[in-house]
């Protein structure tokens, strides 16, 4: 039982609780037995559809009963006229509402619901939608009325403006309805669709669903429905521009190179997404017969003028909510966002502020917030790299907790990680197929999963981390490269003759640090 | 000016270490109990009862309190002809119930006392022509039913049956705004559904279309001030969705993001030190099987080393829920990254 609260009684209220239970619980059996023995016999009549109501009104998750009173119907159709037949599954909906009330949650009772409507000779879309009002009325986020919703509009042809204008209105009126923001962001893309990505909302709408946004958490600044929203929409059009960039290693046939360079600038089509980018290609050694290339892909789309001046306005608008309400959590981070997809370099060092600021505000969601300013100073490093066209990724003494974009870094030949908070180097990193030189000091360390068959990794500096055991070290030995490791500061070093172990491990590797 | 946080307030004198004991005692009571209003009433989904109250046994090392052979006999009588299981006895066949009594035999390592070739021929005849699976033969659509599919093969070795392009592009469909999964294409995010969706992907192999970080993120803000979660906005915390919130969180990688010590003094104040069992907010009544089986699996997962006497028991549960819980290494053609993918293990059953 959900939702009762525990009152303590007398020893007498105990009891007349108890005498009352067994008498409800003597009723019930013999009902369900008895409906369970008409069913045995195979009595599909009036009376089956009495006895299950009385027993469904009341238990309408005893999903069997359903079951039987559909079979009973089906039945008592055969030997029905048309119009006999709308009467009966009429009733049946009469019934159904009856059970509603008790209970508006029962999967069972909406289900069997949408049922009847295809059994019914001529179904009353209007009805059913009134009904949706009604229930929606009483409890704004009953999903099994909402969903129940979905199929009435889909049946009837309700317009798609209709529904939007629907929300409107259940928005305008209680701010806090996350499901009416959610029904939103699935009617959007129906409406005002995207001309190649039709799933994606076009520009001009979603400018104003900005504006309906706004307008809700400027009202309402702890309605957490909106900034949900929100964020939504600069994902939409937005962030996912901020950060385009694809790493592709590919082999290319013997021969289609024949410059001695080592760098081209070449055009790739994708004929595929009728797409292309400005690429460099690196030539990398020849192995075997083969010469690999690294092509690195970038771009970053350009955000409109008319997008980039909104979010700009959207940005200041919120940053004059944060001056009235310095603590609000939701406002912060919707400041990071807009910043990120405004100007992400530019805006780093306010960036960090927000993020301290955040974490001391929301203490609950700390971690996340760290992965998240990880994430974005990654990106940052990333973009600035890009830049200055260099293969060198430094990111030291950052408050890093967590590490992304790998992928990103396959052309990496340096990487530099000390003094952050990193407690693995995961699966991922092993997509540094160009990397020669890691460190990664005075972080916490545990596990390298991702430190294999990296072919040109030479150099690992690891001092001050948490590697505990020769195990965790195994991944080594598919580099074939590495030559230096320094695992100074670790407690490995306590292990017996951690030192020939490692040379068994390790055997390659010439400069050891323990 | 501004929305009031909806949430409860712990007292101070509420319970505040775990009482193990007593939650072994309730639930090896709870089935001799048969002339109990609730435990009539809950026939419906008597299956499900028993798999929670066997798992949680099971991660507290009292196993051997519950009757097997009594519960395997029990299985077999709930079995139909189509080859679907039944919550009980006279009851109907469902995927929900097939999926729990799959998931009891493969704890007590009996799984052919039924005929499984049909329980095969079941699921797989569930399965829709845009992908989706329907609970039984009356047709309700679900995402739950989804994962309760899938989880069933997979115990049973069979996930080839049935048409997995279709099965995916049918849950990914469900994909929300804000990252999460509903019952059907359309539907609003909820814990639960996004349970059996992150359960689903794991399980298939497609952990990797989730967008972790946007859900991760929407999963950790159902973390209250109290310390407990609800399942979605604005709702009020229940000790049932640490477990789909947890778990779903554990499956996409972001278990961290939560406040552990927080929601564990939230699970432990919903606690009844008289009976035993958890309530779903402290101060509620117990709500039976469901909460604690949730709340423990929950605690199993984020907290095992809180369980210092029971420490031994829960490396012996991992051995015995081996083909329950699959922890999949997967990589991926063509080389790049491997995933480490955790299925979660529980069901969810109409609420």
């Amino acid at each position: 039982m959900h939702g009762r609260v525990k009152v303590k009684s007398t020893a007498q209220q105990e009891e007349e609780k108890r005498k009352e239970r067994e008498k409800k619980l003597k009723a019930f059996v013999s009902a369900r037995d008895a409906v369970l023995r008409k069913r045995s016999a195979g009595e599909h009549d009036e009376e089956a559809l009495q006895l299950t109501q009385q027993l469904l009104s009341s238990n309408p998750d005893f999903a069997t009963l359903w079951n039987y009173r559909r079979e009973v119907l089906l039945q008592l159709e055969t030997s029905r006229e048309k119009d006999e037949v709308q009467k009966l599954y009429e009733s049946e909906l009469h019934f159904i509402e009856a059970c509603l009330k008790v209970n508006p949650k029962s999967y069972g009772c909406w289900h069997h619901r949408s049922w009847v409507n295809t059994r019914l000779p001529q179904p009353d879309w209007t009805r059913e939608l009134g009904l949706c009002d009604r229930c929606l009325s009483l409890d704004e986020r009953n999903f099994h009325c909402w969903d129940y919703r979905r199929v009435v509009v889909k049946e009837s042809g309700v317009s798609v403006e209709q529904e939007l204008q629907f929300t409107d209105r259940l928005i305008g009126s209680n701010f806090s309805n996350y499901s009416s923001w959610h029904y939103r962001s699935t009617l959007l893309p129906q409406l005002h669709p995207q001309p190649i990505h039709s799933h994606r909302v076009c520009e001009e709408q979603l400018l104003k669903e900005y504006e309906l946004a706004h307008n809700a958490f400027f009202t309402d600044p702890n309605d957490q429905s909106a900034w949900f929203y929100y964020r939504w929409l600069l994902g939409r059009g937005v962030c996912v521009c901020i950060f385009n960039c694809l790493c592709q290693l590919c082999d290319l046939p013997p021969g289609s190179v024949s410059d001695i360079s080592n760098e081209h600038n070449l055009t790739v089509h994708w004929t595929e997404k009728y797409t292309h980018r400005d690429c460099a290609l690196y030539t990398g050694e020849h192995r075997e017969r083969r010469s690999v290339a690294c092509v690195c892909v970038c771009g970053r789309s350009e955000l409109s003028v008319e997008k980039s001046s909104v979010l700009q306005a959207e940005l200041q608008s919120c940053n004059q909510l944060l001056e009235l309400e310095p603590q609000n959590k939701w406002c912060l981070l919707t400041i990071i966002l807009l910043m990120r997809a405004l100007d992400p370099l530019g805006h780093e060092k306010e960036t960090l502020a927000h993020f301290q600021t955040l974490k001391e505000v929301d203490p609950m969601r700390s971690s996340y917030y760290s992965d998240l300013c990880s994430k974005f100073l990654i990106e940052n490093t990333i973009l600035k790299m890009e830049y200055a066209e260099v293969r060198v990724f430094s990111l030291s003494n950052k408050n890093l907790t967590t590490l992304c974009h790998l992928d990103q870094l396959l052309l990496v030949t340096h990487i530099n990680l000390s003094s952050n908070q990193l407690l693995r180097l995961p699966p991922q990193f092993a997509m540094l197929q160009c990397l020669e030189v890691l460190e990664a000091d005075d972080n916490a360390i545990e596990s390298l999963e991702g430190l294999y068959h990296l072919p040109k990794l030479e150099e690992v500096s690891l001092r001050n981390n948490q590697i505990c055991k020769l195990s965790d070290l195994e991944s080594l030995a598919s580099c074939t490269k590495l030559t230096r490791l320094d695992l100074r500061g670790n407690p490995v070093h306590k292990t017996a003759n951690i030192d020939s172990e490692l040379s068994q491990l390790l055997p390659l590797v010439t400069a050891l640090s323990l | 000016m501004g929305t009031q946080v909806k949430d409860v307030v712990i007292k101070p004198e509420a319970p505040n270490t775990l009482l193990l004991d007593k939650h072994a005692d309730y639930i090896a009571a709870y089935g001799s109990k048969k002339d109990d209003y609730e435990y009539t009433l809950s026939e419906y989904l008597r299956m499900s009862g028993i798999y929670w109250g066997l798992t949680v046994m099971d991660l507290m090392g009292q196993l051997s309190r519950m009757n097997r052979e009594e519960i395997i006999e029990f299985i077999k009588s709930c079995q139909h002809d189509c080859g679907g299981i039944s919550a009980s006895t006279g009851h109907d066949p469902h995927l929900l119930y097939t999926l729990s009594a799959v998931q009891i035999l493969s704890l007590y390592d009996s799984i052919n006392v039924i005929d499984v070739d049909k329980v095969v021929d079941y699921v797989k005849g569930l399965q829709q022509e845009d992908g989706s699976f329907a609970g039984d033969k009356w047709g309700e659509i679900d995402t739950r039913f989804s994962f309760c599919a899938v989880a069933t093969l997979a115990l049973l070795g069979k996930l080839d049956v049935i048409n997995m392009d279709k099965a995916v592009g049918f849950v990914l469909s469900c994909m929300n705004f804000d990252g999460g999964f509903g019952c059907r294409p359309g539907s609003e995010s909820h814990a639960g559904q996004i349970y059996c969706c992150t359960g689903f992907l794991s399980i298939t192999g497609q952990l990797h279309q989730v967008n972790a970080d946007l859900l991760g993120w929407w999963l950790c803000e159902r973390q209250l001030p109290s310390g407990g979660l609800n399942g979605r906005p604005e709702k009020l915390p229940d000790v049932c969705y640490s477990w789909w919130v947890l778990a779903s969180l554990k499956i996409i990688g972001r278990i961290h993001w939560i406040d552990k010590a927080k929601l564990r003094s939230f699970i432990l104040a919903c606690q009844d030190e008289e009976t035993g069992g958890f309530a779903d907010r402290p101060g509620d009544m117990v709500s039976s099987l469901w909460n604690l089986s949730h709340t423990i699996l929950h605690m199993h997962i984020y907290f095992a080393c809180d369980f210092s006497r029971t420490c031994h028991s829960l490396y012996r549960a991992y051995h015995s829920l081996r083909y329950i819980l699959a922890s999949v290494i997967y990589f991926h053609p063509g080389g790049s990254f491997p995933h480490s993918v955790w299925c979660g293990w529980s069901v969810f059953a109409g609420r």
